[in-house]
């Protein structure tokens, strides 16, 4: 009797599929090419998930707009990310599982309980904390005591987006729902940060093929994201780079400038500070990205990036917090405040200045009065 | 009678493969290693032209250079991918392209056959006891027909 | 708050507060002295000699025939660095547009490869000048920690921007957030020390010069 889905190896899931060998170790080349892996890890990875049983995935959407998660499905090439879906057992998706209500908490608690210890969490959006975390329950329970709870029988956690990887949109000021990213909520187990908003599907993808074909988390950078893809800003592999560097800028939108693609600096591209692989992956299958289409990068992989002025703010322009940019006016302000302490202060040198001049040119009085 | 000096004949220098960039210049010399190794009996080595940085004058340089061999295979899983022997034996440039053609990974591996070209034994097995299935059925209803003829 | 967002917001605000604070200080502190009751005779009439003292700001920007041959090496490099200095600052396009979200108004820059040039010429007259301050025995006498310390913030303000823009040398954020900081720490030590010449070189060359004006002298 064939053995359920759920038993399945990887490799004899595919071939179910009609997946060949051939074909699944051309993906893991892709994939690994993608993520500048050395080119043996390919067919490693093809190898290590023949017989590797399906691990268990439970993907997680706390306070998000969905954009991670649509863009984790919205694959270019259906056939390739759709083979996670085959690689992975996908034990709760809230998005796209067919059951709903007790049926599917009943399942989300049945994916715990059955894969303890074992399990990769993938999480999108952000954790409120305010009202006791009543601005995002699900089936009566608050996201953090969900999230909490979920995280422990975690192998792993894979946060995907700027939202659950450094709190995104709803942890810029003011923050009204007290909201915190997965990081500030769990210790002691392994995050990594998928960060971008959304972030590339192919990065997803990557980071989660690797990780379940490895078991290890890849190399992470301080932020804790995979090096492989945020390795470099987006500035230090933009094509505009020579434009740059010649100070060719274009000054407005769909100026003469713009229209000969020179680079968006004046325009508040945030390039140089951005690290992401945007400039070489690219979106849509490798079709084009902000930059390419004429607008300066954003840095939405950036912790905080919603709170660092104005998009269209140039880099070297001022950023004086809530108000972004700093106006004419509050440095004439700031200036005249120090200006008119400075006078005071002069007052006072001066007037110092002055009793000593009179001194050295009234000695005697002095005398006299000492006398 | 001509004279040797007198017969056309054009002398083509080989490629300077030295000529190309630093970058690529080394690699090959680590693929002549490579080549060595597995000629001996040693295992097939892969490297990843995407690591290389190299400009499009650098590539096409390369390509003529490596030339084109006796053997081009092409593989049809999601996208077709072209293995092609370069007029280095046992050197094979591969390009996997997507359904859509975009360009997902570029090899050079230096082996006896690319390791993708070989069918997986687990194929194998499954394809024969597909195959076996198949053959019963038909022979059982070559059976079933002999015995209607024959009754 | 990372260390980016400080230098260019709260790090840089108070910067500039303590910048107008200490200039206006300084100044006002000589300004509003009384001006010693001069008992010569005059010999030109007022206007002639405040237009003496005038001139006498851009004619003492030249050195005198005499002493061209001992001064002028020094005057060249340091006429050299403040024109690379000018230039870089407020000709860079990046650097315009932190002056035009101050000030509200920007202008066209040179080209950015240009700048570079002209940043690597700058440091190295710089470092030129500080060898030469090191190795001449009236100098070095001379020279007090004012002196070595308005070099070296100058110094590393040039340095963290060609690193930054060359992007050598760490994280580019970091190395963009050390020069904004080192500006920062520029233009507070500013008004204290021996930059404060950027604003004393106009009264104190405009006094002398009325001054011996009204003696009758040229100086």
């Amino acid at each position: 009797m064939q053995p359920l889905a759920d038993e399945l190896a990887v490799g004899d899931m595919l071939r179910q599929n009609g997946v060949s060998r051939r074909r699944f170790i051309k993906y893991c080349t892709g994939v690994a090419s993608a993520m500048a892996l050395p080119p043996w890890m390919g067919p490693a990875m093809a190898q290590q998930l023949q017989n590797a049983p399906r691990p268990s995935v439970i993907y997680l959407s706390f306070q998000e707009c969905t954009g991670c998660f649509e863009s984790f499905t919205r694959s270019f090439s259906p056939t390739m990310e759709s083979l996670i879906f085959n690689v992975i057992s996908l034990d709760y998706d809230d998005t796209l599982m067919a059951a709903a209500g007790e049926q599917a908490e009943s399942a989300l608690a049945k994916a715990m309980h059955d894969n303890y210890g074992k399990y990769v969490l993938i999480i999108d959006g952000s954790v409120p904390t305010g009202a006791g975390g009543g601005y995002c329950t699900s089936g009566g329970k608050s996201a953090v005591d969900t999230l909490r709870e979920a995280a422990q029988g975690a192998a792993a956690i894979v946060c995907v987006g700027t939202c659950s990887s450094f709190g995104g949109i709803p942890f810029a000021d003011p923050n009204p729902t007290d909201a915190w990213p997965v990081s500030a909520i769990v210790a002691n187990k392994p995050i990594i940060n998928v960060s971008g908003c959304p972030p590339i599907p192919e990065v997803i993808t990557g980071t989660l093929l690797q990780y379940v074909t490895t078991g290890k988390v890849p190399d992470l950078d301080e932020h804790l994201r995979p090096k492989a893809f945020f390795g470099t800003t987006i500035h230090d592999r933009c094509y505009r780079r020579s434009f740059y560097d010649q100070g060719k800028f274009a000054k407005t939108f769909d100026d003469e400038g713009a229209r000969n693609g020179w680079c968006l600096y004046e325009l508040g591209c945030k390039g140089p500070t951005t690290y992401n692989a945007c400039a070489t992956t690219k979106w849509n299958g490798g079709t084009s990205f902000p930059i390419e289409s004429g607008h300066g990068c954003i840095g939405c992989s950036e912790p905080g990036f919603w709170d660092k002025g104005s998009l269209y703010s140039p880099l070297s322009a001022t950023d004086w917090g809530k108000a972004g940019e700093s106006s004419p006016r509050q440095v004439l302000e700031l200036a005249a405040g120090g200006i008119v302490a400075g006078a005071a202060l002069g007052v006072v040198s001066a007037g110092s200045g002055r009793l000593r001049q009179y001194r050295s040119e009234h000695p005697l009085d002095i005398d006299a009065e000492e006398g | 009678m001509s004279r040797l000096s007198e017969i056309s004949v054009r002398i083509e220098a080989p490629t300077r493969l030295g000529g190309l960039g630093g970058g690529v210049a080394a690699v090959l010399s680590e693929l002549v290693d490579m080549l060595e190794k597995v000629a001996h009996g040693g295992e097939a080595a892969t490297i990843d032209l995407r690591s290389l940085p190299m400009s499009p004058e650098d590539r096409s340089a390369l390509q003529s250079a490596l030339g084109h061999g006796e053997v081009q295979a092409t593989l049809r899983a999601d996208g077709v991918s072209t293995l092609q022997e370069t007029g280095i034996s046992g050197l094979w440039w591969i390009e996997h392209r997507d359904a859509r053609g975009e360009l997902i990974a570029e090899l050079l591996e230096v082996a006896t056959t690319p390791a993708i070209l070989a069918a997986s034994t687990e194929d194998m097995v499954a394809a024969s006891r597909a195959l076996r299935s198949r053959l019963e059925v038909t022979h059982s209803a070559a059976a079933r027909m002999t015995h209607a003829t024959l009754s | 708050m990372d260390l980016l967002h400080f230098a260019r917001g709260l790090g840089l605000q108070i910067a500039i507060a303590i910048f107008c604070l200490g200039v206006t200080w300084r100044i006002a502190s000589f300004a509003l002295l009384r001006i010693r009751r001069e008992y010569s005779r005059p010999r030109e009439s007022i206007l002639k000699y405040m237009l003496g003292g005038l001139i006498t700001v851009g004619s003492r920007s030249w050195p005198h025939r005499e002493f061209i041959g001992r001064t002028g090496a020094g005057e060249a490099l340091g006429y050299s660095y403040h024109l690379g200095l000018f230039a870089v600052v407020l000709l860079f396009t990046p650097h315009i547009l932190f002056l035009q979200s101050l000030f509200g108004f920007g202008w066209r820059g040179l080209p950015s490869s240009v700048i570079t040039i002209l940043s690597v010429i700058t440091l190295t007259l710089f470092l030129a000048v500080l060898f030469r301050r090191v190795t001449n025995k009236v100098m070095r006498l001379l020279s007090n920690f004012d002196d070595y310390f308005s070099w070296f913030i100058t110094m590393l303000v040039m340095a963290t921007g060609l690193a930054a823009t060359a992007h050598v040398g760490g994280p580019y954020e970091t190395l963009l957030a050390l020069h904004i900081l080192s500006v920062d720490v520029l233009l507070i030590w500013f008004p204290f020390g021996k930059l404060m010449h950027a604003f004393y070189i106009f009264p104190s060359r405009a006094i002398n010069g009325a001054l011996l004006a009204r003696k009758g002298a040229t100086s």
